[in-house]
């Protein structure tokens, strides 16, 4: 059934060439973050460059490549070797360091000195707790940086401003420093889930100037939404958590969201018109929540197309609740409502609820259970 | 001097061949700007009629991309979501996937099936105990695939032929069977390390047909012996923290381009005489943390080695002519690395000739310091 349902997803999606403009702006934007890092010398990033890579060093002195790591093609590969530090032979003009799955506890003041070509960092399921406030002070082109699997309890300070994608997924973290992203205006993705950050824990100002599009805080401590996470979200994850409403004000800032995870929380309410903030919404997940009635507003969103609420409390279904009343105003389709698990009367749901749907297997009402 | 020097670097080039393998950057710094190319075929059952007279035009969907992933320049990145299986819905263009830290336990037929772009699959720490045989079949393309931290009780039988880096580190692999390796001609890097592989675990001759293969590394497993048959294309060879008791003279032919071996934390109490003549491009040898009771015959014919590590072994003597040819110097690079701390020797009864042909002092290490 669900299979069903992501097919008919899927088919809509690739019916047509996109031109929702805030995708492409997105895609756009990663674009020219990812592929173009001014680095001058592009054939070096796809072929492997031994000779170039060792200028004519006393042998003695040669940057060779650290006991059991791979290095080719600019990249530096040290996963899985059960190293306590950083090696401190890396070649100056690698691109991407790859050190998960390693016994690292702290990266040092100097560990990463010199290496001005950096752009990814993997430092992934190591044992890190410390990081130098200095230790990325050189790298000033890193844009990815996977620190997910550690124990640091705060997300390092003096990170480079060119950051695109930071992943702290799985670590201490309990608050977002007021400075903590002060300048990093090529932030788009930040993963820092499974974190015991606490809605209190986010300085006011934090987000100031960021434009972060993707925001993932899963598994978190949250007991309301983030009022102040950047205004240029597109996607806002927040599921496995403990949300109990959503209030008037709390989607004021996030006009151009598309999608919206809040499944598995405590979402008692959702008050009136808190939707409407976000008129461009395409994808809401709801499921797993303590909602009684269907949320208000849905049938002005023009561009809904995915709504779960399975696994709720909800006791009825009007008429109207999903499709507008005047015709031509919807501008897409429903491809998925999910309604199974919740507290209604199936059998006295009207046809013409789902009017507004694209197929007979868009809507999932069974009460079947997973 | 300078002779030398030029000679030596062009030696390195015309032997140590460099990894061919396509950079990892091709992933995010090549992507062409089409967003249609890769949009799969309409679905003609979705196609008409459209449900209801009052739609107009309908507005698409972004790029298909799985709820909480992110999907940009044909990266999909799906790692620490908590997924108990491979998402339905992936955007056919995909080139890398990462699902890593997530809670997969299967793998099934049909779940990577339109990927054949994908360059890179990326599945560490899943929980996959289970790999249906036909599962890599669609990916054609396919070059790195790492499986690390599973729970996969022997290798993917029908990986791609165009598989280039395989790593299934920290597993529950006892054995590795010759077939499964069977036309694999592309494989340059296979990383097999903590396994519970047994004594006898692997086939005699598994890696041989594979013309490429520069690097294997096998550490911290259960096996006794080095495994037999070696591809003559290998530069490094790790097979650190294993239970292997002696180096044949047999064990090492054939491997003209080795340049890296590391033995370290096994219990080797000897190496046969003329076993290193086998590599005579050995530039670093690490035989640390065993029971060797002498140095290893033929260094002193070794005419590029730099690094020997023997510390925390056996060692009784060391004879003046261990290190360093006997009269005229023919060594084509200087020793940067010889320790020999933690052994029962004392350094005083070592002859200061037995280093005559090291030039900096600080590359021996003697000291019985921790």
């Amino acid at each position: 059934m669900k299979e069903c349902v992501l097919l008919v997803f899927l088919a809509l999606c690739s019916a047509k060439p996109l031109f929702r403009p805030s995708y492409v702006t997105l895609k756009n934007m990663m674009l020219k973050d990812m592929e173009d890092d001014g680095d001058g010398d592009a054939a070096n990033s796809l072929f492997p460059t031994r000779e170039s890579i060792y200028p004519f060093f006393p042998f003695d002195l040669l940057p060779t490549c650290p006991f059991g790591c791979q290095c080719y093609s600019r990249v530096v590969h040290c996963s899985d070797l059960g190293l306590s530090s950083v090696p401190n032979n890396i070649p100056l003009d690698t691109r991407m360091v790859d050190l998960q799955n390693n016994k690292i506890k702290e990266i040092k003041e100097n560990d990463f000195k010199g290496l001005t070509s950096l752009y990814a960092l993997i430092l992934n399921n190591n044992k890190l707790t410390k990081i130098h406030p200095k230790a990325f002070l050189t790298t000033k082109k890193l844009k990815r940086l996977y620190l997910s699997h550690n124990q640091l309890t705060e997300i390092p300070l003096n990170l480079p401003k060119s950051l695109a994608e930071l992943r702290i997924h799985e670590n201490k973290v309990k608050k977002i420093k007021k400075e903590t992203f002060k300048g990093m205006n090529a932030l788009h993705v930040l993963e820092m889930s499974a974190n015991p950050l606490d809605s209190s824990g986010i300085e006011p100002g934090a987000f100031e100037g960021v434009t972060v599009f993707h925001i993932r805080i899963a598994e978190a401590k949250l007991t309301s939404i983030p009022k102040e996470l950047p205004s240029t979200l597109l996607e806002l994850h927040l599921d496995s958590n403990k949300i109990s409403t959503v209030e008037l004000e709390d989607f004021k800032r996030y006009k151009d969201l598309q999608r919206l995870g809040l499944g598995n929380n405590k979402i008692t309410e959702i008050e009136n018109g808190s939707l409407a903030n976000i008129p461009r919404i395409r994808e809401i997940h709801l499921e797993n929540n303590k909602l009684k009635k269907i949320p208000s507003g849905l049938q002005e969103l023009k561009y809904l197309q995915i709504i779960f609420l399975h696994n709720n409390s909800i006791t009825k279904v009007g008429v109207n609740d999903f499709c507008p009343t005047v015709p031509k105003v919807k501008k897409s389709l429903y491809s998925a409502i999910s309604l199974f698990n919740n507290r209604m009367k199936y059998e006295e749901l009207q046809p013409a609820t789902f009017r507004c749907v694209l197929g007979r297997m868009s809507v999932q009402l069974g009460n079947f259970r997973k | 001097m300078k002779a030398t020097l030029i000679f030596l670097l062009l030696a390195q080039v015309s032997w140590a061949r460099p990894f061919q393998q396509s950079n990892i950057f091709e992933f995010y710094d090549s992507m062409p700007n089409d967003e249609a190319s890769g949009a799969a075929p309409e679905d003609p059952r979705f196609d008409t009629p459209r449900l209801s007279s009052e739609l107009p035009e309908l507005e698409p969907l972004g790029p298909v991309c799985p709820f909480r992933c992110q999907c940009h320049l044909r990266v999909v990145q799906c790692s620490d979501l908590g997924l108990d299986k491979v998402p339905k819905d992936l955007p056919p263009d995909t080139m890398l996937l990462d699902l890593q830290n997530n809670k997969i336990t299967e793998i099934k037929d049909g779940d990577f099936k339109n990927l054949k772009n994908l360059h890179a699959l990326i599945l560490v720490n899943n929980k996959i105990s289970k790999i249906s045989p036909g599962a890599f079949a669609p990916l054609v393309k396919l070059e790195r695939l790492y499986l690390s931290k599973n729970q996969l009780k022997e290798l993917p039988e029908k990986m791609p032929k165009t598989l280039q880096e395989l790593r299934v580190h920290e597993n529950e692999i006892t054995k590795v069977r010759k077939s499964v390796f069977n036309g694999l001609n592309q494989m340059i890097v296979i990383e097999l390390g903590t396994n519970p592989l047994k004594s006898s675990g692997i086939e005699n001759g598994a890696f041989q047909g594979m013309k490429k293969l520069s690097y294997i590394r096998i550490a911290d497993t259960n096996i006794t012996a080095i495994p037999q048959g070696l591809p003559p294309s290998l530069t490094e060879l790790h097979l650190d923290g294993n239970k292997i008791t002696k180096v044949d003279a047999a064990s090492l032919k054939g491997l003209n381009n080795l340049a890296k071996l590391g033995l370290g934390f096994n219990s080797i109490s000897a190496v046969d005489n003329g076993s290193l003549a086998n590599t005579p491009h050995l530039r670093e040898l690490h035989l640390n943390n065993n029971e060797l009771i002498k140095v290893p015959a033929g260094l002193a014919e070794h005419k590029y080695i730099q690094v020997v590590y023997l510390h925390n072994n056996n060692i009784s003597a060391v004879g003046s002519n261990d290190f360093c040819p006997p009269g005229y110097n023919t060594k084509k690079a200087s020793y940067s690395g010889v320790s020999l701390f933690s052994n029962p020797v004392q350094y005083w009864e070592i002859q200061p000739s037995t280093f005559r042909c090291i030039y900096v002092r600080s590359a021996i290490q003697l000291g019985n310091f921790k």
